[in-house]
């Protein structure tokens, strides 16, 4: 208890210091007076008398200090007016103190926000049990649904309910639809549809995961055990909120999805999203449930539907390679068992080759990871060079005004101050830099992050992704420039406290005006533009790479076409039913006779949204290998909206029906691929199982056109009629001539005049979605030409500072020399040659590690090498402009300076 | 006159000791009556009273307040507190056993 009262003494008086040091000085005047009377009644003349006691007395300001600090208070004192003189001497030069937190604003924001964003895309475990003993069967790499023999990315229905019953490996085991179902529903009493993102799970889905549900329970296993009567939906959190407005009464409430009404059973807990980042569905309903969720894709009892991702919690105790080894023995025997197993040679072989790869799944699956990891870690390795380059800087900054303050030290120091409150002066200034830095960085931070996620989001809806700041980069940026700041802003004040007084209080003529006098500084310009090189030769190809994508041939015109996706399924049409081809037909005539709009089509793709593909045989054609075609199902009036070029033949037609000839267009490159001799046209294949209802007879032959993605080679394609090949649409375009909006309400208007239910979204043009397809390298593109200009920047700053204060040491040399008879032109000269020295030195360095590093991400460009010597020259002459520039300023100071001020300079 | 440095350490015994004796004093008092108790052997640099008696009153040993003099002067009068009290008994104990044990070495001839 005693420290405590102690504790609280000392406390109160730090609260009243100010009363304290007048009680204080009250008291010891009282004594000095009361001894001083006392003398005089001794027989002392007053000024003796008063010298007197003053002698015996000591040395009051001494005491008074002693006894202010048995209070243990004058750390914070000083420390207090430390940060005062800090904040004083920031003020006093602005530009260095803008320039400064600008670099640690810089450096620790976009470190912070580009790795919060790779961290929510690659590194955070998913916010279920034990994340770490959760495995996937295959790569999880593919989605959607085939029938191949033996592959070990996706899995049938039938196949998961045996891997699940017979293993003994896995506590559970869970099966993910590949895909969500992105429809539009009904909440049961509203009359407009809303759209919904539906993830259909096996039963077993929460219980693997170990996620509970917040409101209500999760599905389980008998909600999952018989075909088309598990009607339930366990709805997410953010959904709950935002289409229920966090509604207690939820579990009474339905939903309407396609013609099957549902019961909400349950909400999952806030921080759960699903498996998939970047994705996060509003509702899981069991698989039990596939074949009436539109569209309807079914296959529940089909052993070789293959659409599922299988996932499971391994058994403690239990390696990944015992499980493995159990998997794929299963794996094999699950798939032998299947009575309809068509186990013709190849497929035995298949089979033989085949092995299936567990993946630890405690990250989730994530497309979005495939996309952007490379990204995401050469742009992470972007900022940890500018991160770099801004510690360099602000090194330089720092170093450069202390030395110019050596001066002011010496005189502190020559008037009594300790060496220590000195050094502790410099350290706390440059703390209060770091750290108004650091919360400058944390805003920054704050906001790009955000900004981030709309550049990586490319346009449509924000990818549902947390990326709040990461806590813990965000203390490791700080630390690292903190550390920087107190490292170079007290190397000079240990220097400096060491010198010999009277010779700092003497300079300004003493010997130091050589130019090797500041080795540190030097080095960290050399490194800084170095590191500049880097990313300017990086940013360079990036762009570079960017704008030859941008002008890669794509085969259609990309200018002056709507699309927009029409979900007929969720309205209640079947494919290929009548009534839904002649929905689309009739919309396709009423929107191609609209004024500005010159064609219109259905198509099951356009660019960029993913494929149908399958193996086809050529009839007497004996091939040993697979040929794989990726097909299109379009419209009548596709090649036209699209304009993409006939090279022979014709074009699909209304003749073109179910019960005509079933008739294909293919492209060049198939033409070349199929029928490498002779006209195509009129020439026969066949799809996947080589079956006769499966030929088709070729009619035409279209121009090639980029499919996928810009950067491909050119691919096998082929386009049917969808009036031959049912497919459940969500590509509609329209070619339109003047301006958008008008063409995109009247498209609009007249699909409702036709259908009002019919839900209508992603309403934009082609061009956006080609330039959605480069998302990342754009991504890349800009990011890193931003920082590769801002390290420019830095680098010329530090070059600047570190001239200005080379120019300063050497003004009476200069002087000297003018007096002597150089002329300004070799002042002028003498100063530029030391920056282009320097720079050179940083070029020659730069340059091999530049070399170095593009190799790494040569994979990124596109149309250029890595090694790409334009973008290395234009990058190395931008550089040694701007570097010149930046010390043409103190050199021509330099230059004008008047010999006799020169001289005189102190 | 020759004057003694009072022994290190000591300082807080002898104002403990006077506000035991006396009561109420304020710094100058203390000091005077050291020197006079002394027989002016004791001389204490007055002014380092003040920041030994600052950190008796952290320690909680003595407490001051304002008081008038008999010249009708603001002062601030100290006083011994329980703590106080209990600290100069164990200080005079250890001082004892010091001098004897000195005292004994002395005499040990």
């Amino acid at each position: 208890m005693d420290w405590l009262s102690e504790l609280l003494r000392r406390l109160w008086m730090l609260i009243r210091r100010q009363q304290f040091d007048a009680d204080l000085k009250e008291e010891m005047r009282l004594h000095v007076e009361l001894r001083e009377q006392e003398q005089i009644q001794a027989g002392l003349s007053p000024r003796e008398a008063r010298q007197a006691a003053a002698r015996r007395f000591g040395n009051a300001t001494v005491l008074k200090e002693k006894s202010h600090m048995a209070w243990g208070w004058d750390w914070l004192e000083s420390f207090g007016q430390d940060i005062e003189y800090g904040s004083r001497a920031m003020l006093r030069s602005p530009a260095l103190t803008i320039v400064a937190l600008l670099s640690l604003a810089l450096g620790i924001g976009a470190n912070t926000a580009i790795f919060s964003l790779l961290d929510a895309v690659m590194l955070r475990s998913l916010p279920v049990r034990d994340p770490a003993n959760l495995i996937l069967l295959g790569k999880g790499n593919v989605s959607g649904i085939t029938d191949d023999f033996a592959r070990t990315q996706l899995y049938s229905y039938p196949f998961y309910r045996q891997m699940r019953e017979e293993n003994q490996v896995f506590s559970d085991t869970a099966a993910i639809f590949s895909m969500t179902n992105d429809i539009h529903g009904f909440v049961e009493g509203r009359i407009e549809s809303e759209p919904m993102s539906v993830q259909l799970v096996s039963g077993t889905y929460f219980t693997t995961l170990g996620v509970r549900a917040f409101v209500g329970r999760t599905l389980d296993e008998a909600d999952d055990n018989s075909e088309g009567d598990h009607s339930v939906a366990v709805i997410s959190y953010a959904w709950w909120k935002r289409g229920f407005a966090r509604d207690p009464n939820v579990l009474n409430r339905k939903l309407k999805l396609g013609a099957t009404t549902y019961n909400i059973i349950g909400v999952a807990p806030p921080e759960f999203f699903g498996t998939k980042v970047g994705e996060a569905p509003d509702m899981w309903v069991p698989l039990s449930m596939v074949k009436v969720v539109p569209p309807n894709y079914g296959g529940y009892k089909d052993n070789f539907s293959e659409s599922l991702l299988i996932m499971a919690r391994l058994k403690p105790g239990i390696s990944i390679s015992e499980a493995t080894s159990n998997v794929n023995l299963l794996f094999r025997q699950i798939l032998l068992g299947f009575p309809d197993a068509k186990l013709s040679q190849e497929n035995l072989q298949e089979l033989d080759r085949t092995k299936v790869p567990l993946t630890p799944m405690a990250t989730g699956l994530s497309s979005l990871r495939r996309q952007f990891s490379e990204p995401l870690q050469i742009l992470m390795a972007v900022v940890a060079l500018v991160l770099l380059i801004a510690c360099a800087n602000i090194a330089n900054l720092l170093l450069a005004r202390s030395t110019a303050r050596s001066r002011e030290l010496a005189v502190r120091q020559a008037l009594g101050a300790r060496r220590t409150r000195i050094i502790r002066q410099l350290i706390t200034e440059s703390l209060l830099l770091a750290l108004a830095g650091g919360v400058l960085g944390v805003a920054l931070a704050s906001v790009a992050n955000r900004l981030l996620l709309r550049m990586v989001s490319g346009g449509l809806d924000t990818i549902p992704l947390d990326v709040s700041i990461d806590t813990r980069l965000l203390l490791f940026t700080l630390a690292v420039t903190i550390a920087t700041a107190l490292i170079f802003g007290t190397i000079p004040a240990f220097r400096g406290t060491r010198v010999q007084l009277t010779d700092t209080l003497k300079a300004g003529r003493g010997p130091q005006g050589t130019s090797g006098k500041n080795p540190l500084a030097k080095a960290l310009v050399i490194s800084q533009v170095a590191l500049s090189l880097v990313l300017m030769v990086g940013a360079g190809l990036f762009l570079r790479s960017l704008f030859n994508l941008n002008n890669v041939d794509i085969g259609f015109n990309k200018e002056n076409v709507l699309r927009l996706e029409i979900d007929s399924s969720s309205a209640g049409y079947t494919p290929g039913e009548p009534r839904e081809v002649a929905l689309n037909q009739q919309i396709e005539e009423r929107v191609s006779a609209l004024p500005n709009v010159k064609a219109a089509s259905f198509s099951a793709f356009t660019f960029h949204e993913g494929s149908w593909s399958s193996n086809v045989v050529v009839p007497g054609m004996n091939t040993d290998e697979d040929i794989n075609v990726k097909h299109n199902v379009v419209g009548a009036g596709y090649f036209a909206t699209m304009q993409i070029p006939l090279l022979a033949g014709r074009s699909f037609s209304p003749s073109d029906t179910s019960t005509s000839q079933t008739v294909a267009i293919i492209s060049e490159h198939t033409a070349k691929t199929l029928f490498p001799l002779g006209n195509p046209i009129g020439r026969h294949y066949r799809l996947s199982d080589n079956k006769p209802e499966n030929d088709v007879t070729v009619i035409g032959v279209a121009k090639d056109v980029k499919f996928h993605d810009l950067a491909e080679e050119p691919v096998n394609l082929d386009y049917f009629p969808y009036t031959q090949h049912p497919w459940s649409f969500g590509d509609f375009e329209v070619r339109y001539t003047g301006g958008f909006d008008p063409v995109a309400a009247a498209v609009q208007q007249t699909i409702h005049s036709i259908d009002r239910n019919l839900p209508i979204t992603r309403v934009t043009t082609l061009d956006q979605q080609v330039a959605r397809s480069i998302t990342n390298q754009r991504l890349v593109a800009q990011l890193s030409a931003f920082f590769g200009l801002l390290a420019v920047f830095l680098s010329c700053i530090g070059i600047y500072g570190v001239m200005s204060y080379v120019v300063m040491r050497r003004t009476n040399e200069i002087g000297i020399r003018m007096a002597l008879g150089a002329r300004r032109s070799n002042m002028l000269w003498m100063v530029l040659r030391e920056i282009l020295i320097l720079v050179s030195i940083g070029v020659v360095i730069g340059v091999p590690v530049t070399l170095a590093g593009d190799r790494l991400v040569s994979k990124m460009l596109f149309g250029l090498k890595p090694s790409d010597p334009v973008t290395l020259v234009s990058a190395t002459v931008i550089l040694l402009i701007v570097a010149a520039i930046a010390g043409y300023l103190p050199a021509r100071r330099a230059s004008l300076m008047d010999p006799m001020v020169a001289l005189r300079y102190e | 006159m020759h004057r003694d440095e009072i022994p290190p350490g000591t300082l807080y015994l002898l104002i403990l000791k006077t506000l035991a004796r006396v009561g109420e004093m304020h710094g100058y008092e203390i000091a005077d009556s050291i020197q006079r108790i002394s027989n002016d052997v004791l001389q204490v640099e007055e002014g380092s009273l003040y920041p030994a008696l600052q950190r008796m009153l952290i320690k909680g040993w003595v407490k001051a307040k304002w008081g008038t003099t008999a010249g009708n002067r603001r002062a601030r009068y100290y006083h011994l507190t329980v703590a106080g009290r209990k600290q100069l008994e164990t200080e005079l104990s250890q001082f004892e056993r010091v001098i004897g044990a000195i005292t004994r070495v002395i005499q040990t001839a």
